[in-house]
This record gives structure tokens, C-alpha cells and sequence, in this order.
């Protein structure tokens, strides 16, 4: 019984670690080819045999890395800070007002979620083109102001939230921006920094809709400057390599030292 | 301080009335109870003063000043829930300092008035806690403290003690008492529980769907309740009802006594047999078999056993009289007539 029992766990971990390397492999290529030469990228040796920094000297003197990690950095933390604001608010109204229409509107916001963002591009686009947001921070980031995800998911929240206690506010006199901001948000902190997480890595990976709006290096954010190391004419590995491990950077810190948190908020949302 | 007048008022949710015209008033600085089983409507009545629900119709009164459809925070009342709704994430103090501090009312007058109340409450040394760090009454005396500080003209408890336990609960409902004769303000508190209410109230109200049973003070209530739902409501075990020649006659457990057989006469003398004993200490509680029913017996500890056969007695004075619709009526001479058949058992069928 006892050796079935430790039989079946061996099983088990093997199964795990097999996973943990499929997951981590790629992390460690990419890090380990960024510091292979050229002649040494296409092998499969492990380390590099002669570590250089030449494909990072490359990849900060052929763009403005820095720069474009700080576009990255705005867009995530705008997008993110917009999308707690609206969803705040908006999941507030839906659950604690009663009004005419709020269960159509719920329905609506629902909807909306499950269309492809490929179908509203075009006129987004043409949107904020008319507003002149074009190359723009302010106009990668308006479209996303809102997210339906974030909205659904604190909806779920405020109405588990004890009524009890807004009412009580209520009583004492509190307006309702001051039952949100005093009494339901320290309450539910934790959660909202969960969803902060998850909608900071969203906005931290958004990729066609700065492609669209952008147009010059040092107004788009890292991701699609990466894509400028592999062209038609020439594919610069390793400098793509080294420009991609420092992108992954701030989101591998975030990991490391919220990693408690990051896995909470990911469990807590059910996303994988 | 401050009276409430309940006018009219009734409340739907979608099709289902749950307040069919309530008129009550509720004196200035009474302790009234709100006495119901679940569902009669009395905790919705308790939220339409509060302001937290708004009737469907009819009008409210607090101070002489119609409130029907003011704000909760303009109409100068405490509440205290049932499940204390203390914000967990700030202290005894800042709880307390909360409603005061939207009222902008100066700091320092704020430390005074928080530390004459939390001196009232016993809960000095508690003040930096937060309310997970509390005991159950604990929490109850931050709640009252909440309430106390805004100094309001009436305090609402939604069965402000149902999570307690017993004895607590008791020593709970002292303090209350205690802190209604402190404050001399209106008490206005809603309980399904007729104890709380006859030792606690100065003047109770009893609904059932929807509806006013009766008000009155706990002696009045107990002594002439008005309707058959109030007789069997109050009291415990409640009252036994006997169907007796197109009416109802009510006597309660205690108004009955236990002989052996063969002893002094009374008004009514019935031969049975006791079902059921429940020893309390003090008390005795029988169940009695008779042939107009079984009635309950709540007499002085005596120590009689299950099977054995007694007489119950009791007098004409202490029996109520209901007509068919449930409604107490005066005893009149025909009454009489009748009821006293009840004497002599052998006209009746033994059931």
C-alpha cells in the first residue's frame, strides 16, 4: 500500500518537472542564445561557449530600448489605473443602484466581451484618428479604458460584499463615492490588486493595437520593436534575443517578487 | 428625542405586500418592541424608518417632521444591525469616529463626545482593536457606540442580540435596559423573541403579515391580549386554545392548576391524565390529556409522573373569550351560560 502510494507520487513529480522544464525551456534559450555570437546561435549547446554581450551593446545602440520600455511601462500602468477606475465605478453602479435598464446593461457588457477586438479595430481606428490621438500614448491607451473582464469581475465582488456594512455607511451619512472609496475598497484591496496584476500584464503584452497606432520607434511600446530584429532582409537572433530578455524583464521582476500575489490573482480569476 | 409616526404605510416588492397599512405611533423616549414571527414585515417597517427602503406608500413621521422620502442621513437616526456592520478594516475608534467625522464635527469635540461613550460602554482598553479582535458583545457595544455618539432622536436594533449566546444575551439585555433609562431616548427594537420583548419593552407592538396585531404595554398585551394570535404568541408555552360551541376560549399554562384527585373544588374541574412532563428547575411544564383537549400546565415545581391521573382546574375570570374571527370579546352573561358547561364534563363528548 505504502510503496503504491510512493510509486504513484514519483509519478506524479516526474509529470510535474517534465511540465515545469516545457514551461521554462524557452525562457532559458532565449536567455542562454542571447549571449551566444553568431556563429554559436544555431547550435544546440547549452551555455554559450563563449559568452558576449555584443547582441545587447546591438540591441540598445540600434534602438531606443530604454525609451521604448518606459512607452511599455505607460501604456500598462495607464491602461491598468483607467481600467480600475471605470470598472470601480461602473461594477459599484451596477450592483448597488437600482435603476431602469441596469440588467440590460449588465447583459450589454457581457456581450461586448465576447466580440474580437479584430472586429472593432478598423473603427477604433478611424475614431481616434478624428480625435488626432494618433501617436499617441493617450490613444493606445483610450480604447482600453474600459474592460469588460475587470467590470464582471468586481461585479461578482461588490455583490458578495455585505450589504450590512453599506448601509451602515449610508446611515452614517457617507455619499456613495465615499462608500466605494472608504468602506468597500479597503475591504476588497486584496482582490483589486489581483486584478491590477493581471490587467497590468494584459496591458504590458498588448501588441496589434500599438502597431496600428504607432508609427516611429519611439513612440511604440518594446513589443513591436522587437519585431524589427527579423525582416526580410536580415534576422538578428541574438539581438532579438537580448532585446526580448529585457522586455521580459520588468514582468519576470513583477513575478519574482509579487509571485505570491500573481498566482493568487490568477487562481482567483480563473484564468490560466 | 423624538416621537414616530407610522401612517398608512404599506410596502410591496413587486406583487407580494409585505406592510398592509400600518398606523402606529411610538412614544417619545419609549423602549418599544417590535414583536413578530419571521416574516411579518417588521424588519421592512424597521428599514422604511431608517430610510433605507422607501414605502409604497403612506407617510413617516420622526420629530413631528414628515420624512417619508428624506435621506437616511437626514433623518437623525441610529441603527444597529443585526450582525453589528462594523467596517472591519478600522479600529473600535475610527468605527465610532466615522459617522461623526462626515458630520464635520471638530476634532476635539469628537475625542470628547467618543470618550464619554466608550467610558458608557465599558470599552476603553478596546479602542485600538479592530473588530475581528473582539468578543460578540464586544462587537454589540461597538455597534451601540456607533449609534450613541451621533446622538440621534431614535435608535433602531434589527434584533441587535440574536447572535449571541444565552447568557449573554441576558446580561446584553440588561445593559439595554440600563442604557435606555441612561440616554431617555426612543428605542425602537425588533425581535421575533416575546421574552426579549416582555422584559425589555416599555410598550410593544405585535405584527403578523403585514399587519398590526395589537400595541399596548407588556402587561396589557400579556393580561388582555386582543386577538387569538396575540394570546398564543405571547407567552410559553402559548396559551391553550379550546374550541368550545362557535368560540374560542383561551387559557394560558400558568392560570391552570394540578390536584390530585379528589381535592378542592374551583371554578372548573377537569379530570386527565399527564402526556408529557419538562422539569425546569423552578417549574414544572405538563401536557395534559383531558376530553376538551390537551392543555399545557405551567405550575410551581411539583414532581408528578407521566400516566398519572390528575384533576386541572382553573377560574372563569382567568379564561379569555374569542368569536369565531379570532377577536377577543367581552364575557356576557350567555357566555356564561355556556362556559359553564365546561364544569360539568359529563356533557361533554370526552374526545
Amino acid at each position: 500500500m505504502i510503496r503504491q502510494k510512493k510509486f504513484l507520487s514519483v509519478i506524479q513529480h516526474l509529470l510535474l518537472i517534465i511540465m515545469c522544464i516545457i514551461a521554462i525551456f524557452p525562457l532559458y534559450w532565449m536567455i542562454n542564445s542571447s549571449f551566444k555570437n553568431d556563429s554559436e546561435i544555431f547550435t544546440a549547446s547549452f551555455i554559450p561557449l563563449k559568452p558576449t554581450i555584443a547582441n545587447y551593446v546591438y540591441a540598445f545602440s540600434s534602438m531606443p530600448i530604454i525609451r521604448m520600455m518606459f512607452n511599455s511601462f505607460s501604456i500598462a500602468i495607464l491602461m491598468t489605473a483607467l481600467q480600475l477606475i471605470t470598472s470601480l465605478l461602473a461594477g459599484y453602479a451596477l450592483v448597488r443602484w437600482k435603476f431602469r435598464g441596469r440588467s440590460f446593461i449588465y447583459t450589454v457588457f457581457s456581450l461586448s466581451w465576447l466580440i474580437p477586438f479584430q472586429a472593432i479595430m478598423i473603427p477604433n481606428y478611424v475614431l481616434i484618428n478624428k480625435l488626432g490621438l494618433n501617436e499617441q500614448i493617450l490613444g493606445v491607451v483610450l480604447p482600453f479604458a474600459v474592460s469588460t473582464f475587470a467590470i464582471l469581475s468586481l461585479y461578482q465582488n461588490f455583490k458578495a460584499f455585505p450589504v450590512a456594512l453599506v448601509e451602515a455607511a449610508r446611515l452614517d451619512g457617507e455619499s456613495d463615492f465615499g462608500i466605494l472609496l472608504r468602506v468597500i475598497l479597503p475591504n476588497i484591496k486584496s482582490t483589486v490588486a489581483s486584478l491590477g496584476i493581471l490587467l497590468f500584464i494584459n496591458g504590458w503584452n498588448e501588441y496589434l493595437w500599438p502597431t496600428l497606432v504607432t508609427r516611429q520607434l519611439q513612440d511604440e511600446p518594446i513589443q513591436i520593436g522587437l519585431k524589427s530584429f527579423v525582416n526580410s532582409d536580415t534576422n538578428m537572433w541574438g539581438s532579438l534575443m537580448a532585446a526580448t530578455t529585457i522586455s521580459c524583464l520588468p514582468i519576470l521582476i513583477i513575478y519574482l517578487v509579487l509571485q505570491k500575489q500573481v498566482v493568487n490573482s490568477f487562481v482567483r480569476f480563473g484564468i490560466k | 428625542m423624538g416621537n414616530i409616526i407610522i401612517n398608512q404605510i404599506k410596502k410591496s416588492f413587486h406583487l407580494n405586500e409585505v406592510l398592509k397599512g400600518i398606523d402606529v405611533e411610538i412614544p417619545d423616549g419609549s423602549f418599544t418592541i417590535l414583536l413578530g414571527p419571521s416574516g411579518c414585515g417588521k424588519s421592512t417597517l424597521l428599514r422604511i424608518i431608517s430610510g433605507l427602503e422607501e414605502p409604497t406608500s403612506g407617510k413617516l413621521f420622526i420629530n413631528e417632521e414628515d420624512v417619508t422620502f428624506e435621506e437616511p442621513k437626514d433623518r437623525n437616526i441610529a441603527m444597529v444591525f443585526q450582525n453589528y456592520a462594523l467596517y472591519p478594516h478600522m479600529t473600535v475608534y475610527k468605527n465610532i469616529e466615522y459617522g461623526l467625522k462626515i458630520k464635520k464635527v471638530p476634532k476635539q469635540e469628537r475625542e470628547e463626545i467618543i470618550q464619554n461613550v466608550l467610558k458608557m460602554v465599558e470599552l476603553i482598553e478596546h479602542v485600538d482593536k479592530r473588530p475581528a479582535q473582539l468578543s460578540g458583545g464586544q462587537r454589540q457595544r461597538v455597534a451601540l457606540a456607533r449609534a450613541i455618539v451621533k446622538r440621534p432622536y431614535a435608535f433602531l436594533m434589527d434584533e441587535p442580540l440574536s447572535n449571541l449566546d444565552a447568557k449573554l444575551r441576558n446580561q446584553m439585555r440588561q445593559e439595554l435596559i440600563e442604557l435606555h433609562q441612561q440616554l431617555e431616548t426612543t428605542f425602537l427594537y425588533v425581535t421575533h423573541d416575546q421574552v426579549e420583548a416582555m422584559s425589555m419593552g416599555s410598550h410593544i407592538i405585535i405584527m403578523n403579515q403585514g399587519e398590526v396585531m395589537q400595541q399596548g404595554t407588556p402587561k396589557e398585551i400579556y393580561t388582555n391580549p386582543a386577538n387569538l394570535f396575540v394570546a398564543q404568541f405571547i407567552g410559553s408555552p402559548p396559551t391553550n386554545i379550546i374550541e368550545f360551541e362557535d368560540m374560542y376560549l383561551g387559557i394560558r399554562p400558568e392560570d391552570i392548576g394540578i390536584v390530585n384527585t379528589n381535592q378542592i373544588e374551583s371554578d372548573v374541574n377537569i379530570s386527565g391524565k399527564i402526556l408529557t412532563t419538562e422539569q425546569l428547575g423552578g417549574e414544572t411544564i405538563y401536557r395534559v390529556k383531558t376530553h376538551i383537549g390537551n392543555l399545557n400546565v405551567r405550575i410551581q415545581s411539583c414532581w408528578d409522573e407521566i400516566n398519572e391521573d390528575v384533576d386541572v382546574r382553573f377560574s372563569f375570570d382567568k379564561l379569555m373569550v374569542f368569536n369565531k374571527e379570532g377577536n377577543r370579546v367581552v364575557k356576557n352573561d350567555n357566555m356564561m351560560r355556556i362556559i359553564k358547561k365546561l364544569k360539568n364534563e359529563k356533557e361533554l363528548v370526552y374526545s
